[in-house]
């Protein structure tokens, strides 16, 4: 898959989560969900789902188009070469 | 806190973090790149502990558990929904990118990296005004509600001036001779410290309200509008739509944020602390909103400002004594975790973007002038706190939006080639003079169609860009070739 397929799959992951954060609909079921260990409402209980689904999603963008630096790139690297005085 | 055991415990605190500022400063290189990035050697324990502690500022609980107070449960997916995900994307999205050009060509602040993308001096000017003009009312709005914290869970024992002095005092003490290796090492013990206490005090205050089940008991019978978000018209979807353009996107614009990512020693690092990230933000904003809902319960009565300080008043009405001096610690340790870095990341900008205009300076005097620059800021927040300007406390009002408007340009020019300087030089300014007419009520308020003014600037940002963009020449191709063929080597 090339590198813009990838980008464009990224991208759609992002769109996914900031509709999932956006979810108007789902705020009727606030008083309807039972509470998540007899003291977390949904409202509360949602995002605890959505950051273990963050975690997940990031997995998949740094496997997707997050490339460590080949070795030629890093030999060429000149940001920490600086000496003392 | 007056007891012994209390003053004890404060003044072990203050003891680590000197002798961490001394064994920082026994390692620490007198060279710009060591003094300022911590030799751009950071792994990833130290970078995730850095960002986070950086991140968390006095807001957490103060500002944001007087939310939850007001509103309920809906705070916590209001502030800090969007930033679970979108704050760790940021540290790929941009700040990889922003890693690898500071890696290649030895950029180590924002200034020089957007600077060096167009080769345009003018660039960078624009980003060091605009991110000193941000910072430094951010901070000293910082200063201000960790003193007034400080103050408050003392039981005015420790006057707002005082508290103004230790805080930066104590921040200064590590920071001056061990540079962003002093903040960073001082940032695992505040973040591991304000982590660990906020979850046992978490617990200590549902103990004494009779247990988390029972607390939520009575909160679903005395004010069930708490658990429904639909009730709350402050976190209305239009106002929690705008509210994802300004606190979660404005993370990877903060300077000492930007900068610890520079200091990140390969990819690898970055790739963990995207993964830690989420969890990490879940966590100490759930304790803050579970504090500031349950304590609308406790301590029922408060009304808008009076609402911030939920979580001193309920250490204080519900605790014993010596819990009163471990809050106070948790509140120390988030308030300096942000505030050192501000102030090292202003004295950064200012040593390495601005006075290298004026005169040549070598890496050991780059690390001499940061030191004094660094006592001159520290100096001029406190006066500034202490007298609380009203124009200081309106830009602070928007200092995150402004960050928020600077972000469509940081990742236009990483990833658009087509991108010129003078789009991003229009982008950065049109819409930050938008920014100030709309919060400073000079256009109407109808021309945001409803949403907060940071949406339609952001929007602004975009549009500026890219139509300046196409309207100017191309950038040669030999600059493009330096970032994009650069990029392709590594993206294909």
């Amino acid at each position: 898959m090339t590198y813009k397929k990838r980008l464009t799959l990224v991208s759609l992951i992002v769109l996914v989560m900031f509709i999932l954060h956006n979810s108007f609909w789902l705020w009727d079921l606030d008083c309807v969900v039972p509470l998540l260990f007899g003291f977390m409402p949904f409202a509360f209980s949602y995002y605890i789902g959505y950051a273990l689904l963050a975690v997940f999603a990031m997995k998949v963008i740094i496997t997707l188009a997050w490339p460590d630096p080949p070795g030629e790139v890093v030999d060429s690297f000149t940001g920490n070469e600086e000496k003392p005085e | 806190m007056k007891t012994p055991l209390g003053i004890g415990i404060l003044l072990i605190y203050v003891a680590v973090l000197v002798l961490i500022g001394y064994l920082g400063a026994r390692v620490t290189r007198k060279t710009r790149e060591d003094y300022f990035l911590a030799g751009r050697g950071l792994g990833s324990f130290a970078i995730f502990m850095a960002l986070f502690a950086s991140n968390i500022t006095a807001f957490t609980i103060i500002g944001h558990a007087g939310l939850a107070y007001e509103v309920g449960y809906g705070a916590y997916g209001y502030v800090i929904g969007w930033s679970i995900f979108i704050t760790p994307f940021t540290y790929y999205l941009v700040g990889y990118r922003s890693w690898l050009l500071g890696k290649r060509y030895g950029y180590a602040t924002q200034p020089q990296v957007f600077g060096g993308i167009f080769n345009s001096r003018l660039v960078a000017l624009l980003f060091t005004g605009l991110l000193l003009y941000y910072t430094l009312p951010y901070l000293v709005v910082s200063i201000i509600g960790g003193s007034l914290a400080f103050t408050t869970i003392s039981d005015g024992f420790v006057p707002y001036w005082l508290a103004s002095m230790i805080i930066i005092a104590v921040s200064l003490v590590y920071t001056i001779p061990a540079g962003l290796r002093g903040t960073v090492w001082t940032d695992i013990f505040q973040g591991l410290v304000f982590l660990v206490v906020a979850v046992l005090l978490l617990f200590a205050i549902a103990r004494s309200l009779g247990g988390f089940s029972e607390i939520t008991g009575q909160i679903m019978a005395a004010n069930p509008a708490m658990l429904q978000r639909g009730l709350s018209p402050a976190i209305a979807p239009i106002n929690w739509f705008s509210f994802s353009f300004i606190n979660s996107i404005a993370v990877i614009v903060f300077p000492q944020m930007y900068t610890r990512i520079l200091a990140a020693r390969s990819s690898d690092k970055l790739k963990k602390v995207s993964l830690y990230y989420p969890l990490a933000l879940a966590g100490i904003f759930g304790v803050s909103t579970l504090l500031g809902v349950w304590g609308s319960i406790a301590v029922p009565g408060l009304v808008g400002k009076d609402a911030d300080y939920i979580v001193p008043m309920l250490i204080q009405q519900y605790l014993a004594p010596a819990w009163t001096v471990l809050g106070l610690v948790v509140i120390l340790a988030i308030v300096k975790s942000s505030i050192d870095s501000q102030l090292l990341s202003v004295s950064h900008i200012v040593t390495d973007d601005l006075l290298t205009r004026f005169r040549k300076v070598s890496s050991g005097q780059a690390v001499f002038w940061g030191r004094v620059i660094l006592i001159v800021f520290a100096a001029a927040a406190y006066y500034i706190a202490l007298i609380r300007p009203a124009a200081i406390l309106n830009i602070a009002a928007f200092a995150f939006s402004g960050f928020s408007i600077m972000l469509p340009v940081m990742i236009g020019t990483l990833y658009w080639p087509r991108a010129t300087k003078q789009g991003a030089c229009a982008a950065l300014i049109i819409p930050a003079i938008m920014l100030h007419l709309w919060y400073l009520g000079i256009l109407p308020a109808a021309t945001t169609f409803g949403f907060m003014p940071v949406f339609p600037a952001f929007i602004l940002t975009i549009i500026t860009l890219v139509v300046v963009s196409y309207l100017t020449p191309a950038p040669d191709a030999g600059q493009r070739e330096k970032i994009f063929g650069f990029f392709a080597q590594i993206f294909k």
